[in-house]
């Protein structure tokens, strides 16, 4: 028998490939089926928001912050209102603070449920997916509702929230295969306002976590497929500046709405769950003990939104517009409103770091103002981006079906890896 | 533990480094400190190691141009029947194309690195900015050894700046373009780009142009104003509203 | 003990029956999608949809050509021009252009705008059929305008007390 030579090789995986969750473009170099180095190529998707952010006074980039991590929209604009008021030395009334918890979690379950169902269904299964599409529509109706787009709101502003909850919910019209009971079944949560709509659905929704965890927690193919695969130890995930859930994962208590609160999350009540082994398994666990903490606190918010009205953007000519009403009686409040909407509003100089716990990880807009109405330098710190740039470390030695199971756990997206 | 250290971050660590920081300063709660491109890893070391600090996490490198810092592009002092206008000329971020784009700028300490740390163990941040000596090689020491995370921001900066790390084991660009040309992140470049890609029916392949469909179009004046006073007009709109 | 409960779940597949299980029963539930195109969800009043341009009651285009939008908008997705109207004088615009494909729909330019003239309508379902479509002008919007004009003023109607 004569002796046979043994190469490694190279694959190329994506950038179109399905489970490549947008445009990563990866590089494996192969021995067999085991990789030995895998050099992600990122930057498809680069659209230079941070340099774009420089052309336009500040309030204009508030819905390109949206479409960086476009599963968790409102999480990011979190992060960059907060830089901006930290800079002006402004404060949100405490209502605008208790809405903007209140969707920074529905935002979190948001982004959760898109991971699970993708996840999933990179893993092998289909029927999450579609269970997870099922409640991430009802809490986009909320995001409509009260802002007017599903995905991009455009609804955090420096000083507040643009507009208070609505009153109604938008209902289902009579159809001629939904009527009568059918119909009033339907619409059964959307009698009310919005908030008895989330409070209907935070009474629901851990049962529907329990479904997706019937469907996968104990299930034999999905525990061969997670469990011990890609483990971060607590000392590499630091290294490797992980935060949110990965870090979380490795059983490290690192939250920042608990260790450095922001917003309302001083006064609400919540536990962090963290993992044992730091393996994919533990941070699926995590993530769905996150969805039910999320909704804990969905609920206080809504508790607390419901007996205490009040207004929701700071009253200040120079940061936030007057009302309507106003604008139109007045020729002070129309003149106010002329130069914030062409020149906006400057901002003293000063550099800030503000960060925020998206769903992803630790999302911080790092601001530096001249004093103008632009600002100077923004850069985003993606969470996304930073645990995707350990997957050479994580992955060298896995086999190649691991390196999907390691993507979804990474739960990258590259809105806001390429930014 | 933090709760037994009584000093402040910024005066530990004026007592452990001297005069290695060349400005420490705390605004805001955030801590910043300066350091020459020599020292950097000396310090970041200590950061990283010592228990006093502990900053186990480096959280963000981020490269700065300061050109054009605090550039105003509409100065008025007077109301004037021309100052209204918002079709100012300047050379702010979005003005220029690539052939008008400024050339031969000179400004003394143009690029900096800036280094975001977080210490888990204390529940503090920290901030570390390091101007680059010369403008034209931008030259910091590489953090790729102390934190493998630096890795790919040291490589983002390199890409978008050109700030070139010194010991960074696979300097590579890594936002832009195979084969790109330039330093996107610049406030020289313009941000329009310098080339477009379109196919080209009869080569049959995608062909780089320089940039046509789109121009230079800022439409809002980049503007200073130095009586940026949100307490008056919070007082201004808390009386006026009451009357009505 | 546990170890030999968990052996034989294991052994008799008691997992993946419940989860089969889980979803056979959602076979003979009511279905959660709805026949779109000949039904719709439910819509939001304050959904930013398709733009249009409206006029006042007698007729009369709002828009006065402030162009506040054209610096709101962050996508520069808005071009006006504009020159005193000839039969009377008034500053009118003489070219509105949106183009749909720069345009992010956050809606700026509705909040900018001082007489309530350009709007987003919560008509989301348009397309283009030919390159250079997607550039909408006055005279489009303004006949999106005057035919949705009892939706949109109802819309804003419902939402005027938040804004």
């Amino acid at each position: 028998m004569s002796a046979q030579e043994i190469r490694n090789y190279t694959m190329n995986f994506g950038p179109q490939h399905p489970a490549a969750h947008g445009v990563l473009r990866l590089v494996l170099e192969m021995d067999g089926e085991t990789v030995v180095k895998a050099d992600p190529h990122i930057g498809l998707l680069h659209r230079a928001t941070e340099k774009l952010a420089e052309s336009k006074p500040f309030n204009q980039s508030i819905g390109y912050m949206d479409r960086l991590d476009y599963v968790s929209m409102m999480c990011n604009e979190h992060g960059y209102v907060r830089a901006i008021e930290n800079l002006l030395g402004i404060e949100a009334p405490i209502r605008a603070q208790y809405i903007r918890t209140m969707f920074d979690e529905i935002t979190r379950i948001l982004n959760h449920l898109m991971w699970i169902g993708s996840n999933a269904l990179d893993l092998g299964a289909m029927a999450v997916f579609l269970y997870a599409f099922r409640e991430r529509e009802e809490l986009m109706d909320c995001y409509e509702a009260v802002s007017g787009a599903r995905m991009h709101a455009t609804y955090y502003r420096p000083g507040g929230v643009y507009r208070d909850l609505p009153s109604k919910m938008p209902q289902y019209n009579e159809s001629r295969w939904h009527k009568g009971a059918d119909l009033k079944r339907l619409n059964q949560w959307r009698e009310g306002s919005m908030l008895d709509f989330l409070d209907a659905f935070t009474d629901d929704f851990p049962s529907k976590v329990d479904e997706y965890e019937n469907l996968l927690t104990n299930n034999r193919i999905w525990k061969q497929r997670t469990v011990d695969i890609g483990i971060i130890s607590p000392e590499k995930a630091q290294a490797w500046g992980m935060t949110g859930p990965m870090l979380r994962g490795s059983g490290i208590e690192w939250d920042l709405r608990k260790k450095q609160p922001y917003a309302a999350y001083a006064d609400m009540d919540f536990d962090i769950p963290v993992g044992v082994h730091g393996d994919c398994y533990d941070r699926y666990l995590v993530r769905v003990e996150e969805m039910r903490q999320s909704n804990r606190i969905i609920k206080q918010c809504v508790k607390w939104l419901r007996e205490n009205p009040g207004p929701v953007m700071l009253s200040n000519f120079k940061v936030s517009p007057p009302s309507r009403e106003a604008m139109k009686n007045d020729m002070e409040a129309l003149i106010h409103h002329f130069k914030l909407f062409t020149e906006g509003y400057g901002v003293p100089a000063g550099e800030t770091y503000a960060a925020v716990e998206a769903p992803k990880g630790e999302f911080g807009v790092y601001l530096i103002s001249d004093g103008a109405n632009k600002p100077f330098r923004l850069k985003v710190r993606a969470p996304s981006f930073v645990h995707l740039s350990s997957m050479d470390d994580i992955v060298a030695g896995h086999m190649l079906p691991d390196v999907v199971a390691m993507i979804g756990t990474y739960d990258v997206v590259f809105g806001e890896v390429d930014r | 533990m933090s709760e037994t250290q009584t000093n402040s971050l910024a005066e530990r660590l004026v007592a452990r480094f001297g005069e290695v920081l060349s400005k420490v300063e705390t605004v805001r709660g955030e801590t910043t400190v300066e350091v020459a491109a020599g020292d950097l890893l000396q310090v970041a070391t200590a950061l990283r190691d010592e228990p006093e600090f502990d900053f186990s996490e480096l959280i963000d490198i981020c490269g700065v141009d300061y050109l054009g810092y605090g550039q105003n592009e509409w100065e008025t002092t007077s109301v004037s029947g021309a100052g209204f206008s918002r079709g100012v000329r300047g050379e702010a971020t979005g003005r220029f194309d690539w052939e008008g784009r400024p050339r031969n700028v000179e400004m003394e300490r143009r690029f900096a690195s800036v280094v975001h740390l977080l210490s888990i163990r204390h529940n503090k941040r920290l901030r570390i900015r390091t101007y680059c000596d010369d403008d034209a090689l931008p030259l910091v020491p590489s953090l790729v050894a102390l934190w493998p995370v630096a890795n790919w921001f040291e490589r983002e900066s390199f890409d978008l700046y050109g700030i070139v790390y010194d010991g960074h084991p696979d300097l590579r660009r890594i936002l832009t373009d195979y084969g790109f040309v330039g330093r996107p992140f610049r406030k020289d470049f313009p941000l329009i780009g310098n080339v477009e890609m379109r196919y080209d029916p009869d080569k049959k392949r995608v062909v780089y142009e320089p940039v046509t469909s789109v121009v230079p179009r800022v439409l809002v004046p980049r503007v200073i104003r130095d009586d940026v006073d949100l307490q008056q007009a919070k007082a201004e709109a808390a009386d006026h509203w009451q009357e009505n | 003990m546990s170890r030999i409960t968990s052996y034989f779940k294991s052994l008799l597949l008691i997992e993946m029956f419940k989860g089969m299980g889980l979803t056979l029963r959602y076979m003979f539930k009511p279905k959660y999608t709805m026949r779109f195109p000949m039904e719709h969800i439910p819509k939001s009043n304050r959904f930013r949809g398709l733009h249009a341009l409206r006029r006042y009651a007698n007729g009369e285009e709002r828009c006065i050509a402030c162009k506040l939008c054209e610096a709101v908008c962050p996508a520069l997705a808005i071009t006006i021009d504009s020159a005193p109207r000839e039969s009377d004088g008034q500053r009118r615009t003489t070219r509105y252009d949106i183009d749909l494909f720069k345009c992010i729909y956050c809606g700026f330019c509705e909040e900018s705008c001082p007489v309530d003239s350009i709007v987003e309508t919560s008509i989301h379902e348009y397309h283009f059929e030919q390159r250079g479509e997607n550039v909408v002008t006055k005279q489009q919007l303004l006949a999106i305008g005057d035919r949705y004009e009892q939706d949109i003023a109802a819309d804003r109607a419902q939402d005027a007390a938040y804004r």
